[in-house]
């Protein structure tokens, strides 16, 4: 990027001729050396640092609400046509559940799959456990502060608040036992015939509590009217998919960004030499943006799958 | 210990199917019927052969008169083997390393044994009757003569061949021209002995593609048959392995399918009259070998073919036959087959394997008994499966921790043992090896994988200077002497199990009890120099398995094994997970050694695995096994050292002696052998071993307390009398009884069986447990997971989720009926019972990434900002 911005620099010579006419005050000739180099690297930090936060934290939101009004047209259609998924293999990313909370307002269509990945378009559902509703323990794991924060606010229920769930075998409406952090005991076992949901979110602490969220908190609830779950789950996940865990195989598909990025200002720095600035700006801006945005969902792949 | 037994258990088996058939009109047939002892067979007969000379007269060659005896006959098993010897036979000549199959073709005079389908009465219907067409073999030569010179085809002037036997091709008729189209090239003799399957399948036998399946190249059993050689003075003994239809479909021997061994002690061709210059073929007929008695014919050099084993079939010794008939078991799958109640399954030790399998019918096949069935699993999995509920009663042969609440009684139930099985030839082809002696420190060393088993074990650090196997060790030696001094990586080991089991923790025991072979465990050399393998210097013994501690990898030239880097020893001790294993691979002489490394062409890849089956001749393996198989099997039992100087190997005796010496501790508890007393002793057996049925004397329902009381009594009353019948005690266990050493075993088992039937009264709800010993709460994990109705190993727990309820753990098999549901509650937090905290896990990237990014691009903006404002270059005047 810093050579790009230096690239950038050496172009100048020609812009000021270009403008050599205007007023007295002229151009401010663009710094040389170190300084230049010292400017632009700030400058590119900047950039690069406000934009993951801001995208993560704001516009991500975007993202996510879009990707959730797809899932649900789509579980929709599947629950209508009675071919939405009863496990015990769900392919990743297909939608499973809805998942209504109304004490915090959460509408979410959750997800096959807990990797970094999955829990962007919504929160994800593990896929060693049964489904939401069926019985036994199933585990949701959603994201606490990013890509809409659907989990932002689990910490809030409390004990009695109803959870419900929308599966292709019906509705089931399980109720909070209450939220779990360390150190507090963990609820028995579920009773033979009892579905028991446990979202799994991180929550930070202090003045950034938002924007530190690093710790796993969990919700319980269970349900007593549950539905059968069929046999033959894997028994354990891949690594990436466990709490907390990042994905690394995200890593040649962020590097393929990056070189995207990288084609990007050099194709600048050339249409720059032919066409006037105003022009390039309306075609690369938003490229740029775009390989940014698809840069930085690469990105938040390699970084814990609950924040 | 098998023939004592069967002697002992004197079952009056009528010489009926034991009568040996006479032809009619034989003139040779002198014979006469030894009655039999139990199930054990013996008959006598003349064989003799003759030339019938020119002028019409018969000269006798030679006569002898042969006995055959076989040690039992009844109820075999699939590869049981049975002791077969004779006395009086023609001495052989020409000795193969290798009798077995073809590889026994090269001999002179020796006694063909080989198994038949069929009975040898001229009353029974034709198909149930054995002919050389239903004799097994393994290969074609064995067999059939097909293209041989006039000179070679000495069956043609067998005198006592029909005259359709005599003919150029002769045998099967008409040879299938598809099947065998060079089978008949005139001016060549053919004689072709087809197979004919117990399905009625004939396969011609005229070349190797036109053989039964299990004949195939690398047949998945090696052969049985053999051509046995008889010694000198004219005795000879071999132990001939049966086949049941498991292993050989085609032969098809089962309980219903009656088959004999055939002994055919091979004399040599009768010829007939000689044309009047005596034909080449006339000469061949009259040759009486070309090998001195007692000679070997290492080089496999041509032999005089009328002396030789391929004619088995020519009259002339087909009638000198001696026709064993034997009996097949129940198969073990009989209960799957004809009980369809759900068998109630016994979880535990393999020691009793030999004895369930014949038991088992004696269950499923009663109405009035349940269903047993034993499930083989490590001693202490199946205790704990009993202790969790999941299993009435579990078969273990030592006491383990009682980490339920419920007391647990120890009926005993036989008496049996381990032993160290081992198959070893003498050297110069003097057969096998049959006095094997071994003292604890040699069992040391080869369980701590102190032999280095090739040069590649010299790299080892700290025992370089080790011999290279056991046959080099100067204290075997001393012990066997007249063994070959050859190496082979095979002796450097003994294989043992895999798993956890209570014969390792005997055979630990026995090892641990003896001074000089704890301090070699511990580091002192031998007197010979010989030190222990580091990875095993101060081994915690007892133990209920022997770990692979051994990491040395050694550096070699070999492209294959740099390709497959590998822990040698790991590779030499390659221990299995059962004794049956072991004591199969003794009687293939198979080790499990691991350590073949070849390029495999198909996949153009180096890889490692079993080396190859010993060469007969030069076998050399150990190996531990139970006494029940030492005696289904037919395998060879080493003595071990008792007091200095004292060894003892396995048998009725040493069992009864060992038993005498054990003590019950507590009441209820298992009987435990002191190996201090047994070296004390001096006759008492080290590996006896008591099987115990283990089952809660409280907290069983009602149901399965009643199948175990019944277990109990019936196994030491019916199922203590000796026998191979169904429901009987087979050889390897000392019968329980209630007179003699054994009658504490038989009082505390009757005891116990009142005990379990009668289920005390259940607990009240106090937690501290009033009857049974204190358990450790250290062993809590065993049944902590259990505590809820998850299965082992489905469930989920061992995930990595830091929030370690069990997750999934219903099963989906126990749906709940509709009216099954619990009753709802509003707050179903029990909190009776404690449950582990919560472990939160934390992400340190996750709390600092976004304060770190704003601070970070804050930063940088007011740096950069900053940067131009206060280093800026001076405008450029227009």
């Amino acid at each position: 990027m810093s050579a790009a911005a230096t690239g950038g620099a050496q172009l100048a010579p020609a812009t000021r001729t270009a403008r050599a006419q205007r007023p007295v005050t002229g151009p401010r000739p663009p710094q040389e050396g170190s300084a230049a180099v010292i400017t632009t690297a700030f400058t590119m930090v900047a950039l690069v640092s406000l934009w993951v936060a801001a995208q993560a934290l704001l516009f991500s939101g975007v993202s996510h609400d879009r990707a959730q009004a797809l899932l649900y047209q789509d579980f929709r259609t599947q629950l209508a046509e009675t071919t939405a998924p009863l496990g015990p293999v769900v392919p990743a990313g297909d939608p499973v559940a809805i998942l209504s909370i109304p004490a915090i307002g959460l509408d979410e269509v959750v997800v096959e799959g807990t990797a970094s990945g999955d829990t962007l378009v919504g929160p994800g559902h593990l896929r060693s456990s049964v489904l939401p509703g069926q019985i036994g323990s199933s585990y949701v794991y959603g994201r606490a502060g990013t890509y809409g924060a659907p989990f932002g606010d689990i910490t809030d229920l409390r004990p009695g608040d109803v959870v419900e769930t929308t599966t292709a075998q019906g509705v089931t409406a399980l109720t909070v036992l209450g939220v779990r952090r360390d150190g507090d005991p963990k609820p028995p076992p579920p009773a033979a015939g009892v579905a028991r949901l446990v979202l799994v979110s991180v929550e930070g602490e202090g003045r950034l509590a938002a924007l530190s969220a690093d710790t796993t908190v969990f919700v319980d609830a269970e349900a007593v009217d549950a539905f059968p779950a069929p046999s033959g789950r894997p028994t354990t996940v891949p690594d990436p998919e466990k709490i907390l865990a990042t994905d690394p195989g995200a890593l040649p598909l962020l590097a393929l960004c990056l070189a995207l990025l990288l084609a990007l200002t050099l194709g600048v720095v050339a249409a720059r030499q032919r066409w006037s600035a105003v022009l390039v700006w309306v075609m690369a801006s938003p490229l740029a943006i775009a390989l940014a945005w698809m840069t930085t969902d690469t990105v938040m792949r390699l970084l814990p799958n609950v924040i | 210990m098998r023939r004592s037994l069967a002697s002992l258990g004197a079952l009056t088996v009528t010489a009926l199917g034991l009568a040996l058939p006479m032809e009619a009109g034989s003139a040779s047939v002198v014979g006469a019927v030894v009655a039999p002892s139990g199930d054990a067979f013996s008959a006598t007969r003349t064989v003799e052969r003759s030339f019938v000379e020119a002028d019409g007269t018969t000269t006798t060659v030679s006569r002898h008169e042969v006995t055959v005896t076989a040690d039992h006959t009844q109820n075999l098993r699939g590869r049981e083997r049975v002791l077969i010897s004779w006395s009086g036979a023609q001495p052989s000549g020409g000795r193969a390393s290798n009798p077995f199959g073809e590889n026994g073709l090269q001999q002179e005079y020796p006694v063909v044994v080989m198994q038949c389908r069929g009975t040898d009465d001229a009353g029974v219907p034709e198909s149930e009757q054995l002919r050389p067409e239903t004799c097994w073999t393994a290969s074609v030569a064995q067999r059939s003569q097909t293209l041989r010179s006039s000179s070679e085809s000495t069956w043609v002037h067998d005198v006592h061949n029909s005259e359709a036997d005599k003919q150029r091709v002769s045998g099967m008729d008409p040879i299938p021209a598809d099947e065998c189209p060079s089978a008949d090239i005139a001016p060549y003799f053919t004689h072709l002995t087809e197979f004919v399957a117990a399905n009625g399948t004939v396969y011609p036998g005229c070349d190797s593609d036109s053989m039964p399946p299990e004949a195939a190249v690398g047949a998945a059993f090696p052969a049985a048959e053999i051509a046995a050689f008889t010694d000198s003075s004219g005795r000879g003994e071999v132990q001939f392995e049966v086949r049941s239809d498991v292993e050989n479909e085609s032969l098809g021997c089962n309980d219903t399918v009656a088959c004999s061994i055939v002994v055919i002690p091979i004399a040599g061709i009768s010829c007939d009259a000689p044309a009047a210059s005596p034909s080449l073929a006339d000469r061949s007929c009259r040759k009486q070998g070309r090998f001195q008695p007692g000679s070997s014919n290492f080089a496999n050099d041509g032999i005089d073919v009328a002396v030789g084993p391929a004619l088995w079939w020519s009259e002339s010794n087909w009638r000198n036959r001696f026709t064993i008939p034997v009996t097949f078991g129940l198969p073990p799958d009989t209960c799957d087959v004809l009980d369809p109640r759900a068998p109630t399954g016994f979880y535990g030790s393999e020691l009793l394997a030999q004895a369930a399998l014949q038991w088992s019918p004696a269950y499923c096949l009663n109405k009035a008994r349940f269903k047993f069935q034993l499930n083989q699993l490590s001693d202490v999995a199946g205790f704990n499966l009993m202790l969790t509920g999941e299993g009435p009663a579990a078969v273990v042969s030592s006491k383990h921790e009682n980490t339920g609440g419920d007391p647990v009684g120890y009926a005993p139930t036989a008496v049996t043992g381990f032993s160290i099985g081992y198959v070893i030839d003498r050297p110069d082809n003097a057969g096998e090896y049959t006095d094997l002696r071994l003292n604890a420190r040699l069992l040391a060393k080869l369980l701590t994988q102190s032999y280095l088993g090739s040069d590649l074990g010299r790299g080892h650090p700290g025992m370089g200077g080790n011999p290279l196997s056991i046959v080099t060790d100067p204290e075997f030696v001393t012990l066997n002497p007249g063994l070959t001094s050859t190496n082979q990586e095979a002796a450097a080991t003994i294989l043992s199990l895999s798993n956890a089991s209570d014969v390792i923790e005997q055979l630990t025991e026995y090892i641990v009890n003896d001074d000089d072979a704890m301090a070699f465990v511990n580091g002192e050399p031998d007197p010979s120099g010989m030190v222990v393998n580091p990875a095993y210097e101060g081994l915690g013994l007892p133990l209920q398995e022997i770990p692979l501690l051994d990491t040395f990898v050694p550096e070699t030239q070999n492209t294959c094994r740099q390709a497959n880097p590998s822990v040698y020893f790991s590779q030499l001790a390659a221990p299995v997970t059962t004794m049956r294993k072991i004591a199969e691979s003794l009687l293939d002489a198979w080790p499990n050694v691991q350590t073949r490394c070849d390029f495999d062409l198909s996949t153009q890849q180096f890889k490692t695995g079993r080396i190859e089956r010993q060469s007969f001749g030069s076998r050399f393996m150990l190996g531990i096994v139970s006494l029940g198989d030492v005696e289904r099997y037919g395998l060879r039992s080493a003595a071990l050292e008792t007091k200095p100087g004292t060894f003892v190997a396995p048998s009725d005796k040493g069992l009864a002696k060992a038993v005498a010496l054990t003590e019950q501790e507590e009441k209820r508890g298992p009987f435990v052998l002191d190996q201090a007393a047994v070296s004390k002793a001096g006759s008492a057996y080290p590996g006896t071993m008591v099987v115990y049925t283990a089952a809660k004397v409280r907290g069983l329902d009602e149901e399965n307390a009643e199948k175990v009381a019944q277990f109990i009594r019936v196994s030491t009353s019916e199922g203590q009398r000796a026998g191979s019948g169904n429901g009987q005690l087979p050889g390897g266990y000392l019968p329980i009884r209630s007179t003699g050493p054994t009658s504490k075993l038989y009082d505390s088992a009757r005891a116990i069986a009142d005990a379990v039937e009668a289920q005390a009264p259940a607990r009240t709800p106090e937690p501290p447990t009033p009857v049974d010993p204190p358990t450790d709460p250290v062993d809590e994990p065993t049944d902590a997971p259990s505590s809820t109705t998850a299965p082992p190993g489905g469930n989920v727990a061992d995930l990595v989720i830091p929030d370690l309820d069990p997750p999934g753990t219903s099963d989906p098999a126990t749906a709940p009926e509709p009216g099954a549901v619990p009753v709802a509650n509003d707050a179903p937090v029990v909190d009776t019972v404690p449950t582990a905290a919560t472990q939160a896990e934390t992400s340190g990237i996750a709390g600092r990434l976004f304060p770190m990014l704003l601070l970070v691009g804050f930063l940088g903006l007011m740096l950069s900002t900053g940067s131009r404002f206060f280093v800026r270059p001076p405008r450029v005047p227009s």
